[in-house]
């Protein structure tokens, strides 16, 4: 019986429509707990090359996000270490207030570390006790030679979207008016070199690989290793184009709204369909379309074998994807339409009614744009917040995929229930957008469908799922 | 060289890279010690993401160790939160666990949550203990939050037996340890405790259950595994329950030397100086032939002038060890805290071992840097945040034994004793061989 573990399924736009009227909230409210403001807010000025970040508050979330991002990033990412400080406020702080502290923090930090830039993030210690650190910053750029932002990011003070979208503003007003409109010119919005687990530089490099193809220059990549001048001349280009379209969409909305600068709105370019549209996106509006059908028609030709090869593997089947810490949401639905594409008809699983309200912009985008495919959620996942959940999520998608003839499986090898799986995180398979994606899709999807019948270990097994 | 000793409160500094989390992270450590525990964050969820990270540093397991957050949001700040705590730990009901450690974070506590008095009134309506920390990160670093937390487990928890257990110990904050296999130390102790015939009542914590917890008066001794924190937690116990603190003027046992006091003074005080003796003898023995047959690399050790950078539980042994056993000689001392107790026995090592090196306790990143690069060493013992930190100083040698490191996660790996000695030389020549490997090749293969 479905209903013993099924908790919705319906379409993407149904599931929409009964998080917006408050229908689907969990039982459980010490379930799903993803970062909050201040940590995203983080991740965006992380991804500013010799930015100081002064955060007024304890310790506790500043080596939090210095250990989660910045020593990551040096780990990973090629990125030298630079400092994370904070004000390290305390008891006596919280009683008498840190605006004093925070001023000669300021100071401080321009001294010892010569930054380009400085951002003052509150967190919850500071925004409860009142301290003005926009005012501060305000005041407190005219004393040292650095720019100085603030942002607003309280952890109570909204969900993970809001802290990046507060970002993104302050970085705005960073940006300069032009001194020139230089044609051919784009950013490339939504990026964070800070690691988040669905984020891969290999991906980036491809759409750098894309436009420089067409003859498209980029001035800076926002907020993905850019610097201070990049941000300050961000307004000389012509278009804006997104890499992740959850955390761009807002910054090119914004800017289109208060700059004038048109922002090619498509989604991640995920086979054939969506990176002929990126590209166009970004060659229409620059008067490139020539060389970009050539560059398309071209590239196409060369993973012909892999196009045929998608097609033979997903054609008539049903694509089964789950969406989890990889593929992620938005991912997830730019899989499923890949899926769709080849002739497979998707099933997204497993989205939760937190994280649709938490994409709700970007889930609506997609739906405006015709994706709205099947969605299921099990009672297991719906539930969440504890172990226990994971292993009946695990015996409710096991459940659930005998319910399709013809099934594979896209996500993460968290599961595996039993049907081809196609593993998108191993190594070798990034990059996963454009030309070169294609042809590492196909291959994982080639071993998936070679590999159906091997069992899942005891190993893994009983580290994922216990017992 | 008069030893210079620089003492940088708080307040002297305005902006502060630090190597500590909060408050909040030492008691979640701390109170994740205990056995099928709930811990419950009553705080935004961001803070969240701090007990998680001391969920992996404990060990926990995800089939035995519930983690709960009330994810407060701005509603619970303008009106308070104590309604959404209650909802949440009657919710968890459905749980069978044995205890609930509260925890509050910032948020919270300033606007006057009492978790206290939540607790109180629910008690009856679960089946499980509630207990409540206040531990706010602007209460301090983690190892104040891992004292918050110790007095509140031994406060609540033990029981005044009245009566002592012959021959046995309480181990003290073993978790307080920036060996990243710190659980490879309290083996280790538990090992020679055990073949000194000594009963552990009970570790606080690791691994530790609830009536261990209750059972910790009984103990005739403590042994505190820390320098960085667990003093106070040791000093209510010697003073509530009359238990002595013992091997506490020596650091931990680090290299020969340390470990000879330490386990010669663990032998004497539990009659056990015979097995101290043979311990001692068969583990530098063992030591040396290792060292002889498998090829130690004294050359670049012999008189390099080195820094330690890490915690003072490891950091103030290290100076004896790399001094006297590996002939380098210490010219730079960053601890991330600043102990009166951890301060006088350092000072007392130097002194003993006549070296005047420059020490900064309660350091920051800022001020490690500033000064590694004014003494530029040949050898830095220190964590990845040296390592990453100071790449542009060109310091030939940064060993990596402190947390944070990616390494060295999967198997328990003591510092302690003889087969830590030799771990601790494995890694620091495993890192040297690196620093040399060729990173270019000079001309392609024909095959």
């Amino acid at each position: 019986m479905d209903s013993d573990y099924i908790a919705f399924r319906g379409s993407l736009q149904q599931l929409l429509e009964k998080v917006e009227s408050g229908e689907m909230v969990p039982k459980l409210q010490a379930s799903h707990a993803p970062p909050c403001k201040f940590w995203t807010a983080f991740m965006v000025v992380n991804g500013i090359r010799h930015v100081a970040p002064v955060i007024h508050g304890p310790t506790g979330c500043t080596y939090g996000v210095a250990n989660a991002y910045k020593l990551t990033s040096c780990e990973y990412r090629g990125v030298p270490l630079e400092p994370t400080t904070c004000t390290a406020l305390d008891e006596s702080n919280v009683v008498y207030g840190g605006e004093g502290k925070l001023v000669e923090a300021i100071k401080e930090v321009d001294d010892r570390y010569h930054p380009e830039l400085i951002a003052v993030l509150s967190c919850c210690c500071s925004g409860i006790i009142g301290d003005d650190v926009e005012t501060i910053a305000r005041d407190a750029e005219k004393s040292v030679n650095a720019k100085v932002i603030a942002i607003r990011s309280e952890g109570f003070g909204g969900d993970f979207r809001s802290g990046f979208e507060d970002a993104f503003r302050a970085v705005m007003d960073l940006m300069e008016p032009p001194r020139q409109t230089r044609e051919k010119t784009i950013n490339i919005l939504g990026a964070r070199v800070g690691p988040t687990y669905t984020e891969w530089l290999e991906d980036l490099d491809e759409i750098k690989r894309l436009v420089s193809a067409i003859g498209v220059e980029i001035n800076a990549v926002l907020c993905g290793g850019c610097t201070l001048d990049e941000i300050q001349r961000a307004r000389e280009v012509k278009l804006n184009a997104s890499w992740c379209y959850d955390w761009g969409q807002k910054l090119g909305d914004l800017m289109q709204e208060r700059f004038g600068i048109p922002y090619s709105r498509t989604g991640q370019p995920y086979g054939l369909r969506a990176t002929d549209e990126w590209v166009m996106g970004v060659a229409g509006p620059l008067g490139l379309e020539k060389s970009a059908r050539e560059l398309i028609r071209k590239e196409t030709d060369q993973v012909r074998a892999e196009l045929e090869s998608l097609r033979r593997n997903l054609n008539g089947k049903t694509a089964i994807v789950e969406v989890a810490e990889f593929p992620g949401p938005i991912r997830a639905l730019s899989l499923a339409r890949m899926a769709e594409e080849f002739g497979a008809r998707p099933v997204v699983i497993n989205i939760h009614p937190y994280t649709i309200k938490e994409r709700m912009p970007s889930i609506k985008f997609l739906l405006e744009s015709g994706q709205n495919p099947e969605v299921v959620l099990t009672k297991g996942l719906f539930s969440l917040g504890t172990f226990r959940s994971s292993r009946r999520t695990e015996l409710e998608i096991r459940q659930l995929v005998t319910n399709y003839d013809n099934a594979i499986f896209l996500g993460t090898p968290m599961r595996q229930p039993g049907i081809p799986q196609v593993n998108l995180t191993t190594r070798t398979g990034y990059p996963q957008y454009g030309f070169p994606g294609i042809r590492n899709i196909a291959r994982l999807v080639e071993s998936a469908v070679a590999h159906a019948a091997r069992p899942r270990s005891k190993l893994f097994r009983q580290v994922l799922y216990g017992g | 060289m008069a030893t210079e000793h620089e003492y940088l409160t708080r307040t002297a500094e305005r902006c502060h890279d630090p190597y500590l989390r909060c408050a909040l992270y030492g008691a979640a450590q701390t109170v994740l010690g205990i056995n099928g525990c709930c811990v419950l964050a009553h705080a935004p969820q961001g803070c969240n993401m701090l007990v998680n990270s001391a969920f992996g540093w404990q060990d926990a397991d995800y089939t035995e160790t519930l983690t709960l957050c009330t994810k407060l949001c701005e509603d619970e700040i303008v009106h308070g939160g104590e309604e959404l705590l209650t909802r949440t730990i009657l919710e968890a009901r459905e749980f069978n666990i044995p205890i609930m450690f509260i925890l509050s974070a910032c948020g919270p506590e300033i606007v006057g949550d009492d978790i206290v008095a939540v607790c109180e009134d629910i008690q009856d309506q679960v089946d499980f203990k509630l207990m409540p920390i206040q531990c706010a990160g602007f209460r301090g670093s983690q190892y104040d939050g891992t004292d918050i937390a110790l007095e509140a487990l031994l406060k609540n928890l033990v029981t005044d037996a009245g009566q002592k257990t012959a021959n046995s110990v309480c181990l003290i904050a073993p978790h307080a340890n920036a060996n990243p296999t710190w659980m490879g130390d309290l083996e280790w102790v538990k090992n020679v405790l055990a073949q000194m015939g000594v009963q552990v009542t009970a570790t606080v914590t690791h691994g530790t259950s609830l009536s261990d917890i209750e059972k910790v008066s009984t103990s005739e001794a403590s042994l505190l595994l820390s320098f960085d924190c667990g003093q106070k937690a040791v000093d209510y116990l010697t003073t509530e329950f009359g238990i002595e603190q013992v091997c506490k003027d020596i650091p931990l046992p680090f290299g020969f030397g340390n470990t000879r006091r330490w386990l010669t003074e663990l032998g004497e005080r539990f009659g056990a100086r015979d097995v101290a003796d043979r311990l001692i003898t068969e583990g530098e023995k063992r030591v040396v032939e290792v060292c002889r047959r498998k090829g130690l690399e004294q050359f670049f050790m012999h008189r390099a002038p080195a820094a330690i950078v890490t915690d003072a539980t490891i950091g103030i042994p290290l100076v004896r060890f790399i001094s006297e056993d590996l002939e380098m000689f210490p010219e730079l001392i960053c601890l991330r805290s600043s102990q009166e107790k951890a301060r006088e026995i350092l000072e007392k090592e130097l002194k003993e071992l006549g070296l005047s090196p420059r020490v900064i306790y309660g350091a920051d990143v800022y001020q490690s840097k500033v000064a590694l690069a004014e003494s530029m060493p040949e050898v830095v013992f220190g964590s990845n945040i040296e390592k990453h930190g100071t790449e542009e100083l060109d310091i030939p040698f940064i060993l990596l034994i402190a947390s944070p490191t990616m390494r060295f996660r999967m198997i328990d790996r003591e510092y302690f004793g003889y087969t830590g000695m030799l771990n601790l030389i494995e890694f620091i020549q495993n890192d040297w061989r690196e620093r040399y490997r060729s990173r270019q090749s000079r001309y392609q293969a024909r095959w």
